[in-house]
This record gives C-alpha cells, structure tokens and sequence, in this order.
C-alpha cells in the first residue's frame, strides 16, 4: 500500500522543481557550465534530517548540453551527505567543517572531492540578474525596477531595526518583561560577591571546629 | 463510423477513412457510446477486448497499432493536457523506484516517445545502455526524433518489437520498464514471461499503468472525465476523439492492481509490489527476477 506523501508525489515534485531551478540557474550563469565537466558522472548525495528522504545530484555531460539531474535514488551515490538544513546554514556562514563533524551534526561518506566539487560549482554560480531582467522587460524599466529594489531594501533593513529596537525597548522598560544586559551582569556580580563571602564563612567555620576540636583534646591529658 | 441502430450503434471500422483506429474490418455491437456502454468479458481462446469490444486476438496489434500511428504526433501535448502535466510525476516516480545506477542496460518497453528512456539515458551514462522498443514504428520514429533533438544519442538503441516475444537474448536487462503500454497488449501473460526471461537474475520489472482508484467518489469523478471530457479533448487536439474513447475503455479492461500483482507473480516475479499513486488512477507494479 502507499502512504500519502507517495500518493502526492511530493518527492518527486520537489524534485523536478530543484532540476529545473538548478539548472536555470547553470543557464545564466555567466561562467558557463564548464565547470560541471570535471563532475561529469559524479553523484552527490544529502539526507537532511527534515526531509526524511535523500536527494541525490548527478552530473550529466554531453556536446549538447551540461545538467544536474536530482532524484532520490541514493545506492549510486559517490559522496553521501547527512545533516540538517540548519547545521548547512551553520557552515556556511563559519566554515567550520571539521568541528561540525566532530560534533556529530555532519556525517561524510564517500568521495569528499565530489562534495567540494560541488561546493565549489555553487559558490562560482555568479548570474547578471539584471542583464537577464533587461532582456524581457528593457534597460530603462530594468533600471527603474533595480533603483525600486535597492531602495526597498534599504527601507526593509531600516524598518528590521527599528523593530528590533522598539521590541526590546517594549519589553524591557514598558512591560518589563526582559532584564537588560546591565542588570544581568549586576545580578551576576552580586552572586559572585555572595559566593566569595559564602566560601569565606565556610572557612571560619571550617577554623572554629578544628580550634574547638584541638582545645578539647589538650583538656583530656590533664583529667 | 457509428450508425444509430434503436437503442444501440452499429460501430463499423473500416480502413483508415473511417476512424483511423484500424486498418482492417471489425464489426461489432455496442450500446451508446460513454459510461452506459458494458465492457465485454467473454473472452475466449481465440478473442480478446479492444476497449469495450470483443476482437479477434490477431487483430488487437493492428488496432492498437492505428490508435497510436493517429495520436503518435499529438502525444506529448495530449499527455500534458489529460494528466494536467502530473504524468511527468509519475514517471519521476517509476525512475526513482527502479534504483538504476550508472553502468545499468535498461530496456524502456513500450517506451513510446522516449520519456523514460531520456532521464535512464543520463543516468546510466556512457557506459550503460537503453533501448527504446516499441511495436508501433510511428510512436518509435517520433521518441528518435525527440531524443536526437536532446542531444541523446550515444547510449540509446531503438528496436521495434511486440513485449509478447522479445528479440533480446536471456538475462540482458537490469531494469526494465513499461508505461502505460501494458494495457494494448493482446497477451498480457506472455508479455510477462518474455520480460521474465530477457532480465538478468537480480534485475527488476517496473509497471506504471492505469488503474483502479482507490475511493468510489474519485472513481466516479474520473470516469466522467475520462469518458466525457477526454475524448473531446482528443478530439479538439489531437483530431481523433475515438482514440481516445478506446483509451478510457481499454484502462477499465486493465486488470485492477491485485490481479496484476497476481499475474506478475505467475510469471515467476518475487517480492511484488504495487504504490497506488494519485489515488489509484495510476498504479507503480515492481517485481524482481532472481
């Protein structure tokens, strides 16, 4: 019997979309896909934790035309992935290969050439967007349409600030829902005093009955 | 032709003038055309069911053979349009099922205008191989047409041959694949024992077919589509409404998914399964050889 997520071919479809994104994206990319004949033939497959199921990209080369075909056959993989969306977000913003594997949240199997192979193919995808844009809709409207997206930017990463700034000022001072920094590290301070004094009373104590356990053992010989 | 005869039709086919589905004569009895029409059952040694019609067994290839010389050109637009493009899902599916790797021979039966055998062509690489057989050389000669195009060319092979006795040496074949052609041949279980015998112990059978939906209510929707719409759309498209008739009758003669099941296993297929997919319209048989 199937299950409904083989019923929907959900897969299948997010495959097909990959396939035909990826290899747009090859398509304009202003290098070619030269560099996709040195991975002719090559399979690189990631199993993320979130999808439950492998995706696997295998280079396909002729005179023709150059793509990667993704499907989710995994047993003619030359180089196995297996991580989690999250701990991809993570390498690439501090590259930190080996740590990541020493703890566990990336497991390499196979050829590891293969996974840089195909690293370094979608680092070098470098596309002229607006050359692209130009091309359907003209120069002028094209840029128009760049000065409206730069500017949309610009108002979009002002406005993310000043929500933040505005959310922490909401919940720190109005509802006083958050401590700040300040007096975390006063209330930090104030355990590190109590923790000195603490070990101090538990030094004089400490003194005392050795000083009273001594007095009473002088005392006994003279009985 | 369809010649109104009280409260049934007197189908006549006569030559390619008449309705492009055969080349020779049938006459036969049926009552109005659409969902009111009783599928025939009563085969016997000599007769099998073209659709809803009971034919000679050696007139069924003809027959079959002139639904696909018509429709061969409009193929791929008309499979687009019935499936609402999901055909290419299921076809995903299939390739995803059969586990092929690079180096693998893949026979792609019935394999029409090449879909299968495009996405097997670069999975194998160069060195393995797909052959495209189909019995129908205009289907054969518009899936070599469409690959050329692609720039596929270097692994493919085309043979023209009936899936009832394959012109291929035993233990040949990984994978082998049929799609949507199960259903046009005349003897099902030959073809089953003849795809037996061309694949190497290990390979594997892939059928996607039509097949039995799962729940009445999406029964009923799709035999309303298949019976009312698509055949108009056949007709508009594709100019060929009867073919089109002939494929909504010959998918309710295909055996339902247990008895193909059964029918694999006959033929000596181990560990056989079957994925219902879009509610059953279409099923994904899989079989193994060892």
């Amino acid at each position: 019997m199937s299950t409904f997520n083989e019923q929907v071919m959900h897969q299948q479809a997010l495959c097909s979309a990959l396939e035909i994104i990826i290899n747009k994206a090859l398509s304009l990319n202003e290098q070619g896909t030269e560099d996709l004949t040195r991975l002719s033939q090559k399979t690189l497959t990631i199993i993320l934790e979130e999808l439950g199921f492998p995706l696997s990209f295998s280079v396909y080369t002729s005179s023709k035309n150059n793509q990667i075909l993704v499907t989710t056959i995994s047993q003619s993989a030359d180089c196995t992935i297996k991580t989690s969306i999250k701990t991809l977000i993570q390498l690439q913003k501090e590259k930190k290969l080996t740590e990541l594997i020493k703890q566990d949240k990336l497991d390499i199997d196979g050829d590891i050439k293969t996974a840089q192979g195909f690293a370094s193919l979608a680092e070098s995808i470098d596309i002229d967007w607006q050359s692209e844009v130009a091309r359907h809709i003209g120069d002028i409207p094209t840029y128009k349409l760049s000065q409206l997206l730069d500017k949309l930017c610009s108002k979009l990463s002002f406005a993310a600030k000043q929500i933040t700034a505005d959310a922490s000022e909401w919940l720190v001072h109005e509802k006083r829902l958050v401590v700040t920094r300040s007096q975390i590290m006063h209330f930090n301070s104030q355990v590190d005093v109590l923790s000195r004094q603490t070990n101090d009373l538990a030094k004089r104590i400490d003194q005392l009955t050795n000083l009273m356990a001594e007095t009473t053992q002088n005392k006994k010989p003279h009985e | 032709m369809f010649i109104p005869f009280g409260k049934t039709t007197i189908n006549l086919l006569i030559g390619r003038g008449c309705s492009k589905l055969s080349t020779i004569i049938v006459i036969s009895e049926v009552k109005m055309s659409g969902q009111d029409q009783k599928p025939q059952k009563n085969d016997s040694e000599n007769t099998t069911h073209f659709g809803y019609k009971t034919v000679e067994k050696t007139d069924k290839a003809s027959m079959v053979a002139g639904v696909f010389h018509s429709v061969a050109q409009q193929y791929d637009v008309m499979n687009d349009l019935m499936s609402f493009g999901v055909h290419r899902l299921w076809k995903r599916f299939t390739i995803d099922a059969s586990g092929v790797r690079p180096g693998n021979t893949v026979l792609d039966l019935a394999g029409g205008t090449g879909d299968l055998t495009a996405k097997f062509s670069k999975l194998v690489g160069r060195d393995g191989k797909v052959v495209l057989a189909d019995i129908n050389s205009s289907m054969l000669n518009v899936g070599r047409d469409k690959l050329r195009d692609k720039g596929l060319v270097q692994n493919i092979e085309y043979v023209q041959a009936n899936a009832e006795s394959l012109p291929f040496e035993e233990n040949t074949f990984d994978i082998v694949t049929i799609a949507f052609g199960l259903r046009n041949v005349t003897d099902k279980d030959k073809a089953l024992r003849s795809i037996y015998s061309v694949l190497k112990p290990g390979g594997r059978l892939l059928i996607l077919e039509f097949s039995k939906p799962e729940h009445e209510l999406v029964n009923k929707a799709y035999d309303f589509y298949s019976f009312n719409i698509l055949p108009k759309i056949g007709q508009i498209v594709a100019k060929d409404g009867d073919s089109y008739q002939y494929l909504a009758e010959s998918i309710r003669m295909h055996p339902d998914q247990e008895t193909l099941k059964g029918m694999m296993e006959n033929a000596g297929f181990e560990q056989t399964t079957y994925k219902n997919l879009t509610g059953g319209v279409v099923a994904l048989h899989k079989g193994y050889k060892f």
